[in-house]
């Protein structure tokens, strides 16, 4: 085998195994972290699912915003609320869809305090998308069908 | 002209925003059956109602069709009634009388053009679930349980709500977050 050839095997080992297989579970606690991790960019926590017909047709539009901002300090994460029984058909979508990974997954403790938490005027429906800025702070939430313009137009204001 | 236009906006969103709230008297409206006839839910409702919102396309909504169906049979004997109702300006009468037939529902679906009822009960998603007592005050809102999928339920929640109501006891959870598809709005004119 020459050097070469081990070289791009290696490579390929690596690439695959750097691809999840999972996706991460999210309680309270690691939502918080999460969101305080991002401090220096701008973030947009997008929650979804795969039987939400919304959030599927808005993903390829969130990746687009992501790959066009990520120069200027945007991350786009992406957290399912489906059931188990999804977790595979949901990470397999994110990769169809070039979305950002590591993708997680919500497991909250308690489903009602995981929502009021994050607000507490957030119903539960998807898709919902939460900005926040570069100190970690709530700036915007969009529930429902996204406005796009509108939620381009709030990332621009913050980045 | 400014002062007028935010009055307006203001009238505007008083007049667009939620109604009925936990607590409060739901006052009467008006809903079409599959045939498209009016009717009052005053005629519908009894001493515990229960309304939900419910689709035909939903799969959150469809994974509780049997549960919904189950609820009907224990408790429309002891005097419950039941007002189930599709909001989605994407699924025309003729489309839930077949998805009721399809599923074999005991209930009747009622339609509610515009979305006007589901904006007065401040409904998001469907199931969508409220609980009123005699006097027509809201006791629950929230969701059926605690899981799509029938064998991670691990809390009945409009069951004990209805147990609850029933026997004039208070509420532990008077409000939970329902979750499942978003009722699919007709567009403002705006």
């Amino acid at each position: 085998m020459t050097r070469r050839l081990f070289m791009a095997q290696s490579a390929a080992i690596a690439a695959a195994l750097a691809q999840p297989v999972r996706l991460i579970p999210l309680d309270e606690a690691g939502f918080k972290n999460l969101a305080a991790s991002g401090k220096g960019r701008v973030t947009l926590m997008d929650f979804w699912a795969t039987w939400c017909e919304p959030c599927r047709a808005e993903m390829p539009k969130l990746v687009e915003l992501e790959s066009r901002y990520r120069a200027r300090g945007l991350r786009l994460i992406t957290i399912s609320c489906d059931e188990p029984e999804q977790e595979t058909g949901a990470l397999d979508f994110l990769k169809k869809n070039r979305a950002p990974l590591p993708g997680y997954i919500k497991r909250p403790k308690d489903d009602n305090n995981f929502i009021n938490s994050i607000d507490p005027k957030w119903s539960g429906e998807l898709p919902a998308l939460f900005l926040f800025d570069r100190e970690g702070r709530k700036v915007k939430s969009f529930f429902g069908e996204t406005d796009m313009a509108a939620l381009e137009a709030s990332l621009r204001r913050n980045l | 002209m400014g002062r007028l236009l935010l009055a307006a906006c203001a009238c505007a969103a008083v007049l667009l925003g939620q109604e009925f709230k936990l607590g409060s008297q739901v006052g009467d409206f008006s809903i079409k059956d599959v045939q498209g006839n009016a009717v009052q839910f005053s005629s519908l409702k009894g001493d515990v109602t229960v309304v939900l919102f419910i689709a035909t396309h939903c799969p959150v909504s469809n994974a509780y069709n049997e549960r919904m169906k189950s609820l009907y049979n224990d408790y429309a004997p002891k005097g419950v009634k039941f007002v189930f109702i599709n909001a989605n300006g994407n699924e025309p009468a003729a489309e839930v009388a077949r998805h009721a037939q399809e599923h074999g529902f005991p209930f009747a679906v009622y339609k509610d053009d515009g979305n006007v009822t589901a904006d007065r009960f401040g409904a998001r998603v469907t199931p969508e679930t409220f609980v009123l007592d005699a006097t027509g005050a809201i006791r629950y809102h929230g969701s059926i349980d605690d899981s799509q999928e029938i064998g991670r339920v691990t809390t009945q929640r409009l069951r004990n709500a209805l147990d609850a109501v029933m026997a004039g006891r208070t509420l532990e959870q008077p409000e939970t977050k329902a979750f499942g598809c978003t009722i699919k709005r007709v567009k403002s004119a705006s």
